[in-house]
């Protein structure tokens, strides 16, 4: 018994410390080495934080180099697939390009009357800036959901930075280094976002259910029973973590719970991405008239407290009236097509009517020219009974509407 | 099959080869996540680290195994050292299970890879949900381990073929 605890306890402290001559290091070093990592990597010193910002930006762009043959594949692979479905989304697409571009006009006089009042909510203007970024790593890890693209503090990036795919939220930025930053997808567990619910103004929060999907989370109960299919989710702006009123996915019901579960389905396909958009934000205070309050320094202090309210106001009614000549131009516009297309339209119906009037009279003059030619035929074999003879004294002359009709009665005088 | 009569440069890279399967896989997640498949995942450095560091720990250096952890890391977005400290376990457990064994069995060695990524993937997922406040699936972790036992026989079956044109 001993001896067989003697064996274990020899062949354990073999394993961890003898070193063979190619090994540099004993094992128990380097699990004591990876655990003093560890503990590092959870406390956030500036030279930690460097020194890491360094290795990613190192192994990113390895493993973007390492990646590229399997991408290559892997990309062929979708663009075959895609191409069977090309011509059923063209057409789609087709429709509901229409369908957006009729609707564009009336979300651009709402996005900026928007922009006009959040202004004047916060007090500055938030001037935001997409730019491009490539997704170098996306590894689709079974247990995190996050990419690497190609921008980093270098081009403004920063932690919380929305992501896009199009107009579509992707997720945000959770690391950022010099020219490379993660995202954290919204697909991954550990991601939250605030939401609104339309069009019944729900508020709660979508969590990523490590799939393709995310899942409702902190509603009331019972609620739930309000939601359709139809619902829209789109960010509430809750927490100030992401922009307000950006488009997430649509409530999906979820056929195999048996609960009656709702999940929401992600605009984006977040394994087809190749290319997404950052949003940079800058701030900028707004603009106070500094000559006017210069000038009114000599006045009291309850006027230039009431000034700025005033002149929100004023500044809220200017850009009403420009919203409303912008419409005012576009009806105008529109009233002159009109116009337009009604007077070439009564000049079609014009000649349309003196086309129908010259056709009348010919199919009229076909009739009289057709009652001749029966008249004339008839006349041969008819005529010598009504015509006026000697021997014939109760016919007519000819030329006479009498003769005419007699003829036309196959010679009967009555 | 592949064998070398002198041990020149070709020899040599032919001796790094699972290193740098390894770096390279790493790097690139070797692990078919794109074909979408809801429960299917494997950890393919686990099934390679596992067969060298028990077959030619000689030509295996744990030194690279422990760098090959920090990449995965970085790569994955997992904390610092996670992957550095299960590799170097895996190590640890099988230099125990070198030093135990007489007459080597294909199918221990099989279920002992089971328990010891199991093992593994335990601790790993302790220390995620525990200390960095993870919120991770279970069921992907033991649909991984799963996968990963499954996939070790066949991976074997090829890593053979390159010892023995290794050794010859």
């Amino acid at each position: 018994m001993a001896s067989s605890r003697d064996d274990f306890i020899i062949a354990i402290r073999s394993a961890f410390l003898k070193k063979s001559t190619k090994q540099k290091f004993s094992l128990l070093t380097l699990v004591f080495i990876s655990m003093f990592i560890i503990l590092l990597s959870s406390l956030d010193f500036k030279v930690i934080r460097y020194l890491k910002i360094g290795i990613n930006e190192l192994v990113y762009r390895s493993a973007f180099v390492v990646s590229i043959p399997e991408n290559f594949i892997k990309n062929t692979f979708f663009e075959v697939k895609d191409y069977t479905t090309y011509f059923r989304e063209f057409k789609k697409n087709k429709d509901e390009l229409n369908k957006l571009k009729s609707k564009n006009i009336s979300s651009e006089i709402i996005q900026f009357e928007n922009k006009e009042l959040k202004e004047l909510i916060n007090d500055y203007v938030s001037t935001s800036d997409k730019i491009l970024a490539k997704i170098i790593v996306d590894q689709d890890s079974p247990f995190l959901k996050s990419i690497i693209i190609n921008k980093g503090s270098k081009d403004n990036i920063k932690i919380g930075t929305n992501i896009y795919d199009q107009s579509y939220l992707v997720g945000r930025v959770i690391e950022v280094n010099y020219k490379t930053a993660r995202v954290l997808l919204l697909s991954d567990l550990n991601s939250n976002v605030p939401v609104s619910i339309a069009p019944q103004n729900i508020q709660a929060i979508i969590t990523g259910s490590g799939d393709k999907h995310g899942q409702i989370k902190y509603i009331k109960s019972g609620i739930e029973n309000k939601f359709n299919e139809k619902s829209i989710v789109y960010t509430s702006g809750t927490g100030a973590i992401f922009k307000s009123g950006i488009p997430i996915g649509i409530l999906k019901f979820d056929n195999n719970e048996t609960s009656g579960k709702f999940y929401v389905e992600f605009y984006s396909d977040f394994s087809q991405l190749k290319y997404v958009f950052a949003e940079v934000i800058i701030k900028t205070e707004v603009d106070k008239d500094t000559s006017e309050t210069s000038q009114n320094e000599n006045e009291n202090e309850n006027e230039n407290e009431n000034k700025n309210p005033i002149e929100a106001k004023l500044k809220i009614l200017e850009d009403e009236i420009k919203i409303i000549e912008d419409t005012n131009i576009k009806f105008k516009e529109e009233n002159d097509n009109l116009r337009t297309y009604i007077n070439s339209l009564n000049s079609k119906i014009y000649n349309l009517d003196n086309k129908i009037i010259s056709q009348k009279e010919e199919i009229s003059k076909f009739n009289l020219d057709t009652e001749e030619m029966e008249f004339l035929q008839m006349n041969l074999y008819y005529g010598h009974k009504c015509r006026r003879s000697f021997f014939n004294t109760k016919g007519f002359s000819t030329g006479t509407p009498e003769y005419k009709k007699c003829v036309l009665n196959k010679g009967r005088k009555n | 099959m592949v064998s070398f009569k002198t041990k020149g440069t070709f020899f040599r890279l032919y001796s790094w080869l699972p290193i740098i399967v390894l770096i390279v896989s790493v790097l690139n997640e070797f692990d078919f996540n794109y074909l979408e498949l809801k429960y299917f995942s494997f950890n393919f450095p686990f099934i390679l680290i596992f067969f060298f560091t028990l077959k030619d720990s000689k030509h295996f250096d744990y030194l690279l195994v422990f760098l090959a952890g920090l990449i995965n890391d970085t790569v994955v977005g997992l904390p610092l050292g996670i992957s550095s400290l299960s590799y170097m376990l895996l190590c640890i457990a099988t230099s125990y299970f070198r030093n135990i064994t007489i007459r080597p069995n294909p199918i221990k060695d099989w279920f002992y890879f089971f328990f010891i990524i199991s093992l593994i993937n335990s601790i790993n997922y302790s220390i995620l949900t525990l200390f960095f406040s993870f919120n991770l699936i279970l069921m992907d972790y033991l649909v991984n381990t799963f996968f990963t036992f499954l996939f070790y026989i066949i991976f074997v079956s090829i890593f053979k073929y390159y010892l023995k044109g290794l050794n010859d």
